[in-house]
């Protein structure tokens, strides 16, 4: 007979497994995020939490500090991979099967242990920025400062998944452990995550609405190509400064954000349809998808 | 039966835990809105400092009986006051082991949010941190508190109390664990009135 006692004491035990695969992660000024031992020597965390050019540091539930370097970023679902050397803290036990249903208990951890109660409140986030299906779920639960990159864990003690939204936004997402995961063998194979990349630099324009109207487009904005990078994919493709690039691959694109988003890791080296508007007309382009040249 | 099924049928659940903390929680009405208190023996009370600021403070009881109660002590910095009434007769609140609380273990509060009478809520323990030097020790719940809430009790699933829910930080209820309390009633009891 399952009582409310039992409940609490699994939870309570829930936290307590995953807290000892938990780590402080000091890669921004003030406030510390949190991050996950996924693989030996490997620290899940949010991207948005990990400063760029920034020496980065890590303290674990054995209070012992470490350094650590960025061993991959992968801005489209803002997740980055962190390389450190560490001994004596487990990894964490990771459900990545997708067993995963609305209305499921779940924990949001930080360091400490902190924790925060809720439920799966959806899979298939599709709206947003976020990309594609089967990659995030929202859970309903408060996320309090410092939980970014912290574990989204099950009632066993499972992590499910990585949060990455702070109390920045008012949505909470997460990151399914599948997809952190696929961007966790990124760097055990080809020990980085390629950035894939089309070349071009944009900003954001309003479409008028006769023009709208004309093609049917149901977004009131896109984006303008401001520069298009030498040598890039998009120049092979014969991209230009002014193009107007609605979609691409079948997502919308709104804003310069929309293409961080659409262009994920495994599309490097595919061909995308980049549908465009030049002159007012509309005409799509076909885009080998490249590696973002890597900075010096 | 189904799992959810036996969390509403087999002892202790919610809605009989709920029922030991309406007895064990009085209404203080101060100058300031009021709040909740604890019947820690059948005449004294424990409430929070900044609702009990009066020396003398009309309490209700859970038998919706009006009392009056003298201000025994209070601690402005601890943010605890003692309360006596005449002996009331109703038993008073069963207490747990605060040092014994961990992190995610579900707990309920029960008090008078934004003037909403005998009102539960509920969540999970979110964290326990260390004092800071000279500092004090709080139970952190990710849990739904309110004015109103201050001075009641926070409890566990065996409906024992395990905190004084005093503040709200940063969306997250603030609560004094239970053994500092006792703590405060011994030396409030022990010194000469």
């Amino acid at each position: 007979m399952t009582t409310v006692m039992d409940l609490s004491n699994a939870l309570a035990g829930a936290v307590e497994r995953a807290a000892g695969s938990v780590f402080a992660v000091h890669g921004r000024p003030r406030l510390p995020s949190t991050g996950v031992h996924w693989r030996a020597g490997l620290i899940v965390t949010a991207n948005h939490t990990v400063e760029l050019d920034r020496e980065i540091e890590l303290t674990g539930p054995d209070g012992r500090t470490r350094s650590a370097h960025v061993a991959g970023r992968d801005p489209s679902l803002d997740i980055a991979v962190l390389r450190a050397e560490i001994d004596g803290v487990p990894v964490a036990d990771i459900a990545d099967d997708g067993d995963l249903r609305i209305g499921h208990l779940v924990l949001a951890l930080g360091v400490g242990p902190r924790a925060s109660a809720g439920i799966i409140s959806a899979l298939d986030v599709r709206a947003g920025r976020r990309p594609a299906a089967g990659e995030m779920l929202a859970v309903d639960l408060t996320m309090y400062p410092g939980f970014s990159g912290g574990p989204l864990i099950d009632v066993r003690g499972r992590v499910i998944g990585i949060t990455t939204s702070g109390a920045r936004q008012h949505l909470q997402w997460a990151v399914r452990a599948s997809s952190v995961t696929r961007s966790v063998e990124h760097v055990v194979r080809g020990g980085r995550i390629p950035r894939a990349y089309i070349g071009v630099g944009t900003q954001s324009v309003e479409l008028p609405e006769a023009l709208r109207q004309r093609l049917g487009l149901a977004q009131a904005t896109a984006v303008i190509a401001v520069n298009v990078r030498p040598d890039s994919p998009a120049a092979a493709a014969g991209l230009t400064i002014g193009d107007v690039i609605v979609s691409i691959a079948g997502h919308t694109i709104a804003e310069p954000e929309d293409l961080v988003a659409v262009l994920r890791p495994e599309r490097v080296g595919s061909v995308v349809t980049v549908s465009i508007l030049r002159g007012g007309d509309p005409r799509d382009v076909q885009v080998t998808v490249g590696e973002r040249p890597r900075r010096a | 039966m189904s799992a959810l099924a036996a969390l509403e049928a087999s002892p202790p659940h919610l809605a009989q835990i709920a029922e030991r903390l309406r007895r064990v929680t009085v209404e203080v009405y101060g100058t300031s809105g009021g709040g909740a208190g604890i019947l820690w023996s059948p005449d004294l009370i424990v409430t929070n400092a900044h609702v009990a600021r009066a020396p003398r403070v009309d309490v209700g009881l859970a038998d919706d009986r009006h009392v009056e109660a003298r201000l025994v002590t209070a601690d402005r910095r601890a943010d605890l006051a003692l309360l006596r009434i005449a002996r009331c007769g109703i038993a008073p609140a069963a207490l747990a082991d605060s040092d014994a609380l961990r992190v995610g273990a579900v707990v309920v509060a029960f008090g008078h949010p934004l003037g909403l009478r005998r009102t539960l809520t509920a969540g999970v323990v979110h964290a326990l941190p260390p004092a800071l030097p000279g500092g004090r020790r709080w139970i952190q719940a990710d849990l739904r508190l309110a004015p109103g809430n201050s001075g009641g009790p926070l409890a566990d699933t065996a409906g024992q109390v395990v905190g004084i829910n005093t503040m709200i930080v940063g969306g997250l209820g603030l609560a004094i664990p239970i053994n500092e309390v006792r703590r405060f009633v011994a030396s409030a009891t022990a010194s000469p009135a």
